[in-house]
């Protein structure tokens, strides 16, 4: 176990090596001059020419790589272009954010998401599954963007119960955390129901039932556990995806997360700050797709990590 | 790490809404988040207009942009407009409780006009030759060579007087650490939020009114709408023209709508074809009809502008204005040999309103037979676009739907940047390469003196030459669009676009 442990977290080193080598080339290739849209509008040539030395932009891209990775290794991820302040404090004081309303829209939108996924496979075809399935295809296709909007004027605007948005108190998640969790929840219902649907139709439930095992026995001990292994995954790749931070969400919510630093990092070619969120975040994916194997230990014993 | 998160979830589980009662405390809903706070390396507006709440400068432009005295009582300046003398007020500190006096003003600005200190306003300083201490409460400026407009310079943001034991103790840091004169005094800034409070040694008697004012970053116009209808800001900034008629009848908000000093232009290049033929200038600018630009681009919230200076900056002087009239832009086209129009491309931003206006002018430009192919670019490949060149021959615009508003609020920002031929990219924004001597003359001989009424001789001649050439087409002045609460008092949209409150300003 810890051998597999260690032995995937070493594998994970040339996994980022080739991200940062990519990330740095993509982000240096992208049009635009970030010493012009630092230096500002009404800068002169000698103004820009300071800024680009400042920055370390006039020397040739080998070098600068060979110094970025230099510096990454050593955890020393430079200073935001736009706002002086280190990466790693400005990083910081988004992560929590992202993380805390990533938590909280995974937590509700798995448990609805497969209770609801469960009932609509074990009411197959009758009302609940049908209600079910159109709530599903519902919270897929309603766009997070108008959800939002509606939500803040139904609760803020015309009830007043919780804010329009902000990252205050607990009231404040409630808003992004629902709309957030709304598409989750519904992929959640349509690929566990599936999942079930096909689970039950598996030899060994069909000899579970002719032994007579009791129907909730057979639901929940022979069905449901292995209907979860698919479903894991795709927890595990939501997860990772809504850790990248939810742009549209941040955006309606005024929330301080790591997708609009990003969006705001690309406008302005805040080359570090860029860097180090696309690092970040596949190190996030490598992370959780190692929690994902581990947990399918956990849920079905006959799978063995080697 | 799992600590932490539990930790913070009774954090805010414990974090109470609201502060004390009967605080005063405003919220300012804003569009974007800051860049900094270190007045003398800030280009933005939204930063600007935070870092006026905590800072002061020797002059201020008020709510109509007109200059007054803030940390200075008055000045003098030689009538050849090189020689500032400015006299102090007494008996000011700064927050962090060091004196406001000469020496400090000395080190600001030479901090500031120093370019090995790559801040971004030091092209305000650069007439600067240097700055003499004449006594604890006298401070004068030497200039290189004449200029006239040097007062408004001084009451810029980038001239905001910093307390020399911040920039001491902070360096480049300083940004995060503020320490000026100002009637708030510096909280936190973080992400999202900035906080500041009331400078209670503030020295005009009785004020500021309110206690607390803190900026919230809310992208999204309708959230930052809902915020206001909600009560959670007393202020919010821009509201878009769309929008301004659902909180018309509100009886609870107070819409802002007035005239900025922000021209809409698109600015043809005037070193190529066909644009090098002044009627074909002049037809562009028949062409258009303007009210209806305004009806469908910002729903009648704009002005037309009839002068290259839109109406609120000074020394501005009515021209005229080109009237829609479509036959005579087409025989202007035949004219100059073009009876059967031409093709071109319109460059310009990817922002909503900026590509409704682009897609408007490319249908009223194909009625006289013009075929316009539109460009929306993402703002950081348009400024490499505009300024990546070494001259006009290698420029890539051919027309640009741009506009231009004076930072300073004077005349001389408000023009020389886009009319003088010094001022070609990348060394300021000429983005039609416009070059006529009279014009440069005029413009020169506006900054060599502060006599007002030489001054608005030379900028009513600039203004003259430049409409006649038409070098590029007039559209229109934008409105400030904002909305606030009926409980707020004192606070505004500055013509220059920037967030303004006023130092006696109070909240019900």
């Amino acid at each position: 176990m810890i051998d597999y442990l260690i032995r995937r977290l070493v594998g994970t080193i040339p996994v980022l090596l080739a991200v940062s080598l990519f990330v740095f080339l993509f982000v240096h290739l992208l049009p635009g001059d970030p010493a012009r849209l630092v230096a500002g509008p009404d800068a002169t040539p000698q103004d820009i020419a300071a800024v680009r030395a400042d920055m370390g932009l006039d020397r040739p891209l080998v070098v600068q790589y060979l110094r970025y990775l230099g510096q990454t290794v050593q955890f020393q991820l430079g200073r935001s272009i736009k706002t002086h302040q280190t990466v790693a404090e400005l990083i910081g004081e988004r992560f929590m954010p992202t993380l805390l309303l990533t938590v909280f829209a995974m937590v509700w939108s798995v448990i609805g998401g497969v209770a609801v996924g469960v009932l609509s496979g074990v009411k197959r075809g009758r009302w609940q599954d049908q209600l079910a399935m159109v709530l599903a295809i519902s919270g897929i296709s309603f766009p997070g963007f108008w959800l939002g909007l509606l939500l803040i004027d139904l609760f803020s605007v015309r009830l007043g119960w919780l804010p329009t948005g902000g990252y205050e108190s607990w009231q404040s998640f409630v808003l992004p955390a629902f709309t957030l969790g709304t598409g989750v929840a519904a992929v959640m219902a349509r690929f566990t129901r599936s999942a079930f649907v096909e689970i039950t139709a598996e030899d060994y439930v069909r000899t579970a039932r002719a032994k007579g095992v009791p129907e909730r026995l057979v639901v929940w001990k022979h069905t449901l556990r292995n209907a979860l292994i698919p479903v894991i995954t795709l927890t595990g790749l939501q997860f990772g995806f809504l850790l990248g931070g939810a742009i549209v969400v941040e955006t309606v919510f005024a929330w301080p997360g790591l997708g609009r630093l990003l969006v705001d990092s690309v406008s302005y070619r805040d080359y570090p700050v860029i860097q180090a969120e696309i690092l970040l975040f596949s190190f996030e994916f490598v992370l959780i797709n190692l929690i994902v194997d581990l947990l399918y230990a956990v849920v079905n014993p006959e799978i063995r990590l080697r | 790490m799992l600590h932490s998160v539990r930790m913070l979830l009774v954090a805010l589980l414990l974090a109470a809404p609201g502060a004390a009662y009967g605080a005063k405390d405003l919220v300012v809903g804003v569009p974007a988040t800051l860049t900094g706070l270190d007045p003398a390396d800030l280009n933005d507006n939204l930063s600007q207009s935070a870092a006026r709440l905590m800072f002061e400068g020797l002059y201020n432009l008020d709510e109509h942009m007109k200059l007054q005295p803030q940390l200075a009582e008055s000045y003098e300046a030689t009538e050849d407009a090189k020689e500032f003398t400015f006299h102090l007020r007494k008996g000011i500190t700064f927050h962090d409780g060091t004196p406001f006096n000469a020496q400090a003003v000395k080190f600001s600005f030479d901090r500031a006009g120093n370019p090995d200190n790559h801040l971004k306003r030091q092209s305000l300083y650069v007439m600067i030759d240097h700055t003499d201490v004449v006594d604890d409460y006298t401070v004068r400026m030497v200039l290189k060579y004449p200029f006239g407009a040097f007062v408004n310079d001084v009451a810029h943001p980038g001239a905001l007087i910093m307390s020399p034991k911040s920039i001491q103790e902070y360096g480049k840091e300083v940004t995060r650490h503020p320490s000026g004169t100002g009637p708030y005094t510096f909280v936190s800034w973080s992400a999202d939020t900035l906080k500041m409070k009331k400078n209670e040694h503030y020295w005009k008697q009785g004020q500021p009114k309110i206690d607390t004012i803190t900026y919230r970053t809310v992208p999204e116009n309708g959230a930052r709408i809902a915020m206001l209808q909600a009560g959670e800001a007393q202020f919010i900034y821009p509201v878009p023209p769309e929008l301004i008629a659902s909180l018309q009848n509100s009886p609870t908000v107070t819409v802002f709508n007035e005239p900025s000093i922000l021209g809409r232009y698109v600015y043809l290049n005037n070193m190529r074809k066909p644009f090098n033929d002044p009627r074909v200038r002049l037809a562009l600018n028949y062409a258009i009809d303007k009210q209806a630009f305004i009806k469908v681009v910002f729903n009648g919230h704009a002005d037309p502008i009839d002068s290259p200076a839109p109406q609120l900056l000074p020394f501005y002087e009515k021209q005229g204005f080109y009237a829609y009239d479509p036959a005579k832009a087409k025989a202007l086209l035949a004219e100059a040999g073009y009876p059967n129009g031409f093709e071109s491309t319109l460059t310009g931003g990817a922002d909503t309103l900026v590509q409704r206006g682009m897609q408007f002018i490319q249908q009223q430009l194909a009625a006289v037979g013009i075929k316009i192919n539109v460009e929306p670019l993402e703002a950081g490949v348009l400024t490499a676009k505009m300024f990546n060149v070494k001259g006009p021959e290698d420029a890539t615009i051919v027309m640009l739907y741009g506009g231009w508003s004076s930072s300073t609020g004077d005349a001389d920002w408000g023009l020389r940047p886009i009319l003088y031929t010094k001022s070609f990219p990348p060394v300021l924004s000429n983005l039609a390469w416009y070059s006529n001597p009279v014009t440069d003359a005029a413009i020169e001989a506006g900054l060599a003196t502060v006599d007002l009424t030489k001054r608005a001789a030379a900028y009513a001649k600039v203004q003259e030459q430049a409409w006649k050439d038409a070098p590029w087409i007039f559209l229109s002045v934008d409105h400030s669009l904002a909305a606030y609460s009926k409980k707020l008092h004192g606070a505004f949209m500055r013509p220059d676009q920037q967030f303004y409150l006023r130092t006696d300003a109070s909240l019900d």
